[in-house]
């Protein structure tokens, strides 16, 4: 699928972003930089997966989409209204109870305290949590604290959705029926952008796929190309990596 | 006007609004939660720590009389949600670390929640003050008139500090360590268990110049003397004050998404 004629949603223009190592120091090092050069459009509606090995700068990347940090160099054009990472448990305080913190952790997350609480029906029913709503969270199981996590957070609807990797949510059931949830939203309409380091998942659930090594994109496009590429990549290091370990 | 600084592009925001709201009513449950007496802490804790004063210059030192306890109350009162409140919305910013690197929460909502929180606690506690002074024969008085601008001056103060400190401690997070050591400074300097006129007269000058001297001074004519505070100080470091606070919270706005980066 691709858009051409449509304003992208978001842009990124050699985008770039270092951190900085703190302190007083006798030689100051050299900024890292996380992210060098990447360059990709997202469209409304479509799913894109960001695809990358570990340390690529896909968490990075995500941070910068949600605007919890600002790039250093570059273009990043945002046309939406609200973008927002899917996190899980944001916010929660033991001390609280679980309608507390499923209220607390919606506002964080941008509702309004009054959308939370009229939506509070559905985040127990998904969460199946039933009376216990209304018990402190330090008596939750870690299970009981996903679910929650994962109802509240399923109530937010930004413009655009920002997911990483796969979610990590309690018990077998749950994991279960939490994974449909997603995958519901995401093949909808809905924009998502999808960050994993399995082609797999991205083949099976994007429109379209950006590659990342080393903080610069390396392939923009077609899934099945990108990922193909991707593929290659890595097998080609773990030739390299074998022929390394032969060598000694 | 402060508002909008919240807001990126709303001119109010209201989902900044109820996040500072109820945040603060779910640190208050939490802190309260925390311990078998919930609550009562908020009235016991200052209690206690008013105790030590009387004991050790009431009775100790034997420099009660007539009114020392009425006097060292009410400075001490005061003093408390100065200390406390530029005290924990210093590191304020720096605590909420894990929570803004996973959303993007405005940086300012942070000094203020603990600000509000410290607020709610400083105002059961001076109910509390004022009951014990008409009891104890210091009647409501015309000068009382004057309390709430000087509650809206020391808030001023409070939150120009510590906007100010939460907004630089992220960056150099010694200076928490230097804060502590100068707040007792202040305290020693503020005249909470003696006043001015116990001072060796070229000193007294130089006394005004910590604006919580001046402030328990003004409190304490209200309170205890019904005698009105001296506008022109008061003025002074409400207007310094205000400086202070726009300064602040400009910083904190314009490195809003540099903090997540600074503190990991």
């Amino acid at each position: 699928m691709s858009f051409p004629s449509q304003e992208p949603l978001l842009s990124l223009e050699h985008v770039g972003l270092a951190f900085h190592q703190g302190g007083l120091a006798l030689r100051p090092r050299p900024p890292f930089w996380v992210l060098k050069d990447i360059s990709f459009d997202l469209y409304r509606g479509e799913t894109l997966g960001v695809i990358g090995r570990n340390a690529a700068g896909k968490s990075t990347l995500l941070r910068v989409l949600a605007g919890i940090i600002r790039h250093d160099r570059g273009r990043f054009i945002n046309r939406a209204q609200s973008i927002s990472l899917l996190t899980l448990q944001t916010g929660f305080v033991p001390y609280l109870t679980g309608r507390q913190n499923a209220v607390l952790s919606g506002i964080l997350l941008g509702l309004r305290r009054a959308e939370v609480e009229a939506r509070m029906e559905a985040i127990i029913d998904f969460s199946e949590l039933g009376a216990f709503i209304d018990q402190p969270l330090s008596a939750y199981s870690s299970g009981m604290r996903a679910r929650l996590g994962f109802a509240v957070a399923y109530q937010v609807q930004p413009d655009i959705l920002l997911i990483d990797e796969t979610l990590g949510v309690g018990d077998a059931e749950f994991k279960e029926k939490s994974a449909q949830a997603m995958h519901e939203r995401i093949r909808s309409d809905k924009t998502i952008v999808l960050v994993s380091h399995v082609p797999g998942t991205i083949r099976e659930l994007c429109d379209r796929a950006v590659w990342i090594e080393e903080g610069v994109t390396r392939a923009v496009g077609d899934v099945d190309e990108v990922t193909q590429a991707y593929h290659e990549e890595v097998s080609r290091r773990q030739q390299r990596h074998e022929h390394a370990i032969r060598a000694l | 006007m402060i508002s909008s600084f919240f807001s990126t592009n709303r001119p109010i925001d209201h989902q900044v609004i109820d996040l500072i709201l109820y945040k603060t009513y779910a640190d208050l449950r939490a802190e309260a939660a925390k311990t078998y007496i919930n609550y009562l802490w908020w009235v016991i804790d200052p209690i206690l720590s008013m105790l030590v004063f009387y004991l050790v210059f009431g009775l100790l030192f034997q420099r009660g009389g007539e009114g020392f306890v009425a006097f060292l109350l009410s400075g001490l009162v005061i003093w408390n949600w100065y200390r406390q409140s530029v005290a924990h919305a210093g590191g304020s910013i720096l605590n909420g670390k894990g929570l803004m690197n996973q959303v993007h929460v405005p940086k300012l909502v942070f000094p203020t929640v603990t600000l509000l929180t410290d607020l709610t606690k400083f105002a059961l506690v001076l109910v509390l003050l004022l009951v014990f002074l008409w009891i104890s024969g210091y009647p409501v008085n015309a000068s009382y008139l004057a309390l709430p601008v000087l509650l809206v001056v020391q808030l001023l103060l409070i939150a120009g500090l510590a906007f100010c400190l939460a907004g630089l401690v992220p960056f150099v997070p010694d200076l928490r360590f230097l804060v502590d050591h100068l707040l007792h400074l202040q305290f020693f300097c503020s005249g909470i268990f003696y006043s001015v006129k116990d001072l060796p007269a070229q000193y007294q000058g130089w006394f005004y110049l910590n604006p919580m001297a001046g402030l328990i001074e003004d409190y304490r004519g209200v309170l205890l003397h019904g005698t009105w505070p001296h506008w022109g100080r008061l003025g002074l470091i409400a207007l310094g004050s205000t400086v202070l606070l726009a300064v602040a919270i400009s910083f904190v706005h314009g490195r809003d998404r540099e903090y997540p980066r600074a503190i990991r």
